[in-house]
């Protein structure tokens, strides 16, 4: 999927961000919330779209192996892959279009609320706080949404016990 | 299910509860029988739909098959109501308040497991957030298999709820209503029935269901369920000792 030209200019020229791709760039926590403002603000992409999280557990890595003639895989910590969509309207001739973004969050960090820049963030946020427990700075209710209120544990997570009883219920 | 009794017709039900007079403008019943006649036909339903057998039942309930021919009429208010109808996946989160309004229906109640997903949780069964089976924390009188069941299925249904009440208010018994198979792990809660079911599971269910409030969330946070007695301890057999593994 190809990026508007406008938005690419934007991100390079004032966050610095050099590679795009299919999914979208890969910005850090620290300049989610100035890129958010300035694409809600300036570029139009006023209806947020999704926020979708997905854990990533700890992969250790792997040396170089010269018998075989593999090469070394670096490790991943154990994180979580924030990634964000959003969306403007047609405008003259400019059709509508969309623009992702994404980020990683280490396990025990916190990412950036976007709910004060587009409210529709605000219960999204929340259910990915539910299931797969990416805790949003900033967050006006961060509680959950989906599951009861006295469940333990974030369903989504690689590291969840699936067969986990939940008393009297089941 | 027809009329197997001769001389009696089925567009009149009443005749099979009362014996007309000849030649006299009279019928002869026992107010048993008229009383009988009247629960059995007059079964307000709660409809617990939460999935698609709730849109069977919605066609059930609408013009083309309309259940009202039997006297059901669908009502918002459990307190009003004689049958619940569960119909569809029941998840965790939901089960306790299925069980708080099941709980508010007055005496005498019915209910009846509509679909596969309330009989067992059918391929939902093993996610974390699924109850295999309403069973498991309220008692079924009438299983209906499908998925989902026609509104054919619901009906015949009714039909069987009607002759387990009659048979209850002549006193007769009835065998409960074999549970439909449908290959599948036993449930950590023993089902109501169940030889294994210990009152412990009644308790807390009823505790965690009071816990509900009405507004959303629960009352009380943290609230201590009673839990199961542990199992008793049997004594270990005295191991042979093994030299070789000092």
């Amino acid at each position: 999927m190809s990026w508007a030209a406008d938005v690419t200019a934007l991100c390079s020229e004032r966050f610095g961000i050099e590679e795009f791709g299919a999914e979208g760039p890969l910005v850090s926590r620290e300049q989610l919330v100035d890129l958010a403002t300035a694409l809600k603000n300036e570029l139009d992409y006023i209806y947020f779209v999704y926020v979708v999280s997905v854990h990533y557990p700890e992969e250790a890595a792997i040396p170089a192996d010269e018998e075989k003639g593999t090469e070394a895989v670096p490790g991943k910590p154990d994180c979580t892959l924030v990634h964000w969509r959003v969306r403007r309207m047609p405008d003259g001739e400019r059709p509508t279009d969309t623009f992702a973004f994404r980020c990683f969050v280490p396990t025990g960090e916190t990412c950036p609320s976007l709910s004060k820049v587009w409210t529709g963030a605000d219960w999204q946020e929340r259910e990915q706080f539910d299931l797969v427990g990416t805790v949003f700075e900033d967050h006006p209710d961060l509680r959950r949404i989906m599951m009861p209120e006295d469940w333990v544990g974030h369903p989504l997570r690689r590291d969840y016990a699936i067969e986990t009883q939940h008393f009297p219920w089941r | 299910m027809g009329n197997d009794k001769p001389n009696q017709s089925f567009e009149r039900p009443l005749f099979d509860y009362m014996e007309k007079m000849p030649g006299a403008d009279i019928a002869l019943t026992t107010s048993e029988k008229l009383l009988s006649w009247g629960s059995e036909n007059s079964l307000w339903v709660f409809p617990m739909a939460t999935s698609c057998c709730g849109i069977e039942f919605m066609a059930a309930a609408c013009g083309r098959f309309d259940l009202d021919r039997i006297g059901t009429v669908a009502r918002g208010t459990p307190r009003q109501c004689d049958v619940m109808v569960i119909a569809g996946t029941i998840t965790v989160k939901m089960a306790p308040r299925v069980k708080k309004l099941w709980d508010m229906m007055p005496e005498p109640k019915w209910a009846i497991a509509m679909g596969s997903c309330a009989i067992s949780g059918d391929f939902y069964r093993n996610i974390y957030s699924v109850v295999p089976g309403v069973d498991t924390f309220m008692p079924v009188d009438v299983y209906v298999p499908g998925c989902p069941p026609n509104p054919d299925h619901l009906m015949e249904g009714f039909r069987r709820l009607q002759d387990k009440i009659r048979a209850k208010r002549n006193g007769e018994w009835t065998e409960p209503e074999t549970r439909p198979v449908m290959g599948m792990q036993m449930p950590s809660i023993p089902r109501y029935g169940s030889p294994d079911r210990h009152e412990v599971y009644d308790e807390a269910q009823l505790m965690a269901a009071m816990n509900i409030d009405p507004d959303g969330g629960l009352l009380k946070e943290g609230v201590e369920l009673p839990q199961l007695p542990p199992p008793p301890v049997e004594e270990p057999a005295e191991a042979d000792a093994d030299p070789g593994d000092t």
